[in-house]
């Protein structure tokens, strides 16, 4: 109970003896005067409507009525004094007068009651247009959340506070509290994740906390916050204050709605817009890459042929036309690796048919190193896995020409393609039947730019790049990849994996 | 085969690719014209006979994609595109607008001899193209009018749809059909997206023609664009 409440207690009585007093002693000045009762009992009559309309609730008025026909007997019927009476017709007085009374006093405290009513309406009113008015107008979460603990306190005269949940549904660090009427502070909370599970537990319409009650703030698809009154203005809120705290919650549940949904739609045009200007410049890089590169291979490609085999410059050409060659591969690996090191790569992923990837990346190698036998073998039937085709032929490009390069012309190299039925992925085997890799390059294989230190002489045809790039593609894609040496002779073995279906999560490097 | 005789235009902006092209084109003895930019092809297509283009399509009027819908209108002479932009849409939208070959820079003077030899047998077979008699291409022969297959001159038994397929590939062969277009002639229009049953039908022809899929000899898979029947 707080203190008006308190107040209302001694008040309201002292209300019903004074006026009643007052009107007893108008009523001694009246019999004196030896007015007609009459003017006795309408003053009585007007004392208890004056303390109905004054009081609050039925309950006084009533009392008054019973009270001043008692007063009335009291003092001024024969005998004096005493609550008997000669007069057998004065129990009519008193009936109709006691009526009389009560039907004033309810009258009175009707329309009290309906103009307080109608008192707080307009205020619960006011409340939710000011706060909705000013959610409108806010542009950030912040300004949400002050408007809204700034206006509940007034509301409710307390020290009002709001604790917002991301997007996660996860709760903050920090909640904002009306400190005094212009003041608002942070205060940090001690346990975030107790916070969160205590609120999804929550049956009732609000939680109570050793300094709060909490309510939460639901928004459309999950819990946007929670609004904490102080636990002493809370326990002592009305039913109608109850349903105004409800209505202003529900307010700021659809103003911090309407700011998710915007600042998602803001954030995914932005995305797009990003994602467009980052297209277009790789487009632009790789064309402007391409053009020159093709000038110098088409030219050295031109000398050679104006020459032959034993001049001089046919070498020379020939040499020109393999770095421009090798620039053209580094030109293609980095620009997937830009793609791939965003991070945001959208795999263009559809099932793809195994022996199409495969065919596609031999034809390339074969064009490239016609003098080299590329052996395949693969199930009969067709195998169709999701995939990036072009990124996976990279993969392949990328191991063929890396086991190439440490094969002789005449040495075997394999690829094959397996069906592992109990993990589900398919397995690519390439192996090579070269010098093998060096036990101190293998844990480095996969790194960017690292190129085998055993082979300076020959180290710009490491790439350095065309097996991180292997590593990531096939990491994109939910798959694994190794290098060893191979068991039974010299030479090396890469083996990847790529999941047969299509994964619900892509884990990107 | 007279190469002598045909005519080719080749437009192109930058100066070293010009020069390597008309080189290499002088070298197998073909007489060509060069073009710098997109109203100089055109005026060239209009005032003098060409048999074949080759189009870049980044110049610097009018982009590429346009000359060919253009001269689309009008002509259907041999478009092959050298071009740096490597998107497959974009490989696939200028096949769909009407060129016949596609190729990607850097690309060597053999690549580009070998597409033009194809475009210019094409050139050969027109006139011709109704014609119901039976088409060759090493080992495989189909026979259009009787809707038969050999394979290394045994009957060769392929269902109705692997035969509209390779029959489709024959028609166009030496030519980069797009997965779209493929799937436009032989399931029909509202088809368009099922690529799935299109690899799958490859792949069962291919397992009836070829040695070894992974190593094909006749049907060779543009990943992201489409499909083509070697024609040598």
């Amino acid at each position: 109970m707080n203190r008006r409440d308190k107040a209302r207690m001694v008040v309201q009585p002292l209300l019903v003896v004074g006026l009643l007093s007052i009107s007893s002693g108008i009523g001694y000045a009246f019999h004196f005067s030896e007015f007609p009762e009459t003017n006795i009992v309408i003053t009585y009559l007007l004392a208890v409507h004056m303390i109905a309309w004054l009081t609050e609730g039925f309950l006084w008025g009533l009392l008054s009525s019973v009270i001043a026909t008692f007063l009335f007997n009291f003092f001024f019927t024969e005998p004096y004094l005493t609550f008997s009476v000669n007069d057998p017709s004065y129990i009519i007085t008193f009936f109709i007068m006691t009526v009389v009374a009560l039907i004033t006093s309810t009258i009175a405290s009707h329309a009290q009651k309906s103009a307080l009513d109608a008192r707080q309406k307009e205020t619960e009113t006011k409340a939710v247009y000011n706060l909705t008015n000013h959610l409108t107008d806010a542009s950030n979460i912040n300004d949400i959340v002050g408007f809204t603990v700034g206006e509940i306190s007034t509301c409710f005269g307390c020290r009002a506070a709001c604790l917002c949940f991301d997007e996660n549904g996860n709760s903050e660090r920090f909640f904002i509290q009306q400190q005094t009427e212009s003041r608002q502070v942070r205060r940090e909370i001690e346990n975030p994740e107790e916070i969160k599970r205590r609120m999804e537990q929550l049956k009732t319409g609000y939680e109570i906390g050793s300094e709060f009650y909490d309510w939460p703030i639901y928004g459309y698809e999950k819990m946007l916050g929670m609004i904490r009154i102080p636990i002493k203005t809370a326990q002592t809120m009305s039913a109608a204050q109850t349903r105004l705290l409800r209505s202003m919650i529900e307010s700021v549940a659809l103003a911090m709605d309407r700011l998710r949904a915007s600042e998602l739609h803001n954030r995914s045009r932005e995305e797009t817009v990003q994602e467009r200007y980052r297209a277009n410049l790789l487009r632009a890089i790789s064309h402007d890459l391409r053009t020159p590169l093709s000038g110098i291979m088409g030219t050295s490609e031109m000398i050679m042929d104006m020459s032959t085999q034993t001049d001089p410059r046919y070498d020379l050409a020939s040499a020109i036309h393999k770095d421009a060659d090798w620039l053209h591969s580094l030109v293609e690996n980095i620009l997937s690796l830009t793609r791939l090191q965003e991070g945001k790569l959208i795999l263009n992923k559809q099932p793809e048919a195994v022996e199409e990837v495969l065919a596609g990346a031999i034809e390339r190698i074969s064009k490239q190193w016609p003098e080299y036998e590329i052996d395949v073998s693969m199930p009969d039937e067709l195998l169709m896995i999701p995939m990036d085709a072009k990124l996976i032929r990279q993969v392949l490009i990328n191991l063929l020409d890396n086991a190439i390069k440490h094969t002789l012309p005449d040495g075997d190299i394999h690829i094959s393609v397996e069906k592992d039925e109990n993990s589900h992925f398919a397995v690519f085997k390439i192996t090579d039947s070269g010098s093998g890799i060096s036990q101190e390059d293998l844990p480095h294989l996969f790194q960017m730019f690292y190129t085998s230190r055993t082979q300076i002489a020959d180290a710009k045809h490491g790439i350095g790049l065309g097996l991180t790039i292997c590593d990531a593609i096939i990491k994109a894609h939910g798959g694994t990849i190794e290098a060893k040496n191979r068991n039974d002779r010299t030479g090396a073995e890469f083996t990847f994996t790529l999941p047969m279906e299509v994964q619900m999560y892509e884990q990107l490097s | 085969m007279n190469s002598y005789h045909k005519n080719i235009l080749v437009v192109e902006d930058d100066p070293q690719i010009r020069n390597f092209i008309c080189y290499s084109l002088k070298q197998a003895e073909f007489r060509y014209i060069t073009a710098h930019t997109a109203q100089d092809a055109l005026s060239h297509l209009i005032s003098e006979q060409i048999d074949i283009m080759l189009l870049d399509l980044g110049l610097p009027d009018f982009d590429g994609m346009d000359v060919i819908k253009k001269v689309r209108e009008w002509s259907d002479l041999p478009i092959i595109v050298v071009s740096a932009r490597d998107q497959d849409s974009e490989k696939a939208a200028a096949l769909d607008l009407g060129a016949d070959d596609y190729l990607t820079k850097p690309f060597s003077a053999t690549e580009l001899m070998a597409r033009i030899r194809v475009a210019v047998r094409h050139l050969h077979m027109h006139g011709k193209e109704n014609q119901q008699g039976a088409l060759t291409v090493g080992g495989l022969t189909i026979e259009m009018d009787k809707h038969l297959v050999y394979l290394h001159n045994k009957e060769l038994h392929v269902t109705p749809m692997e035969y509209s397929l390779l029959s489709l590939l024959f028609k166009n062969i030496g030519k980069v059909l797009t997965t779209s277009a493929i799937l436009k002639e032989i399931w029909g229009v509202g088809y368009g997206n099922d690529t799935q049953a299109l690899r799958a039908l490859m792949a069962g022809l291919r397992r009836k023609i070829e040695k070894n899929p992974a190593k094909p000899r006749y049907i060779i898979t543009e990943i992201g664009v489409g499909y083509r029947l070697v024609d040598e």
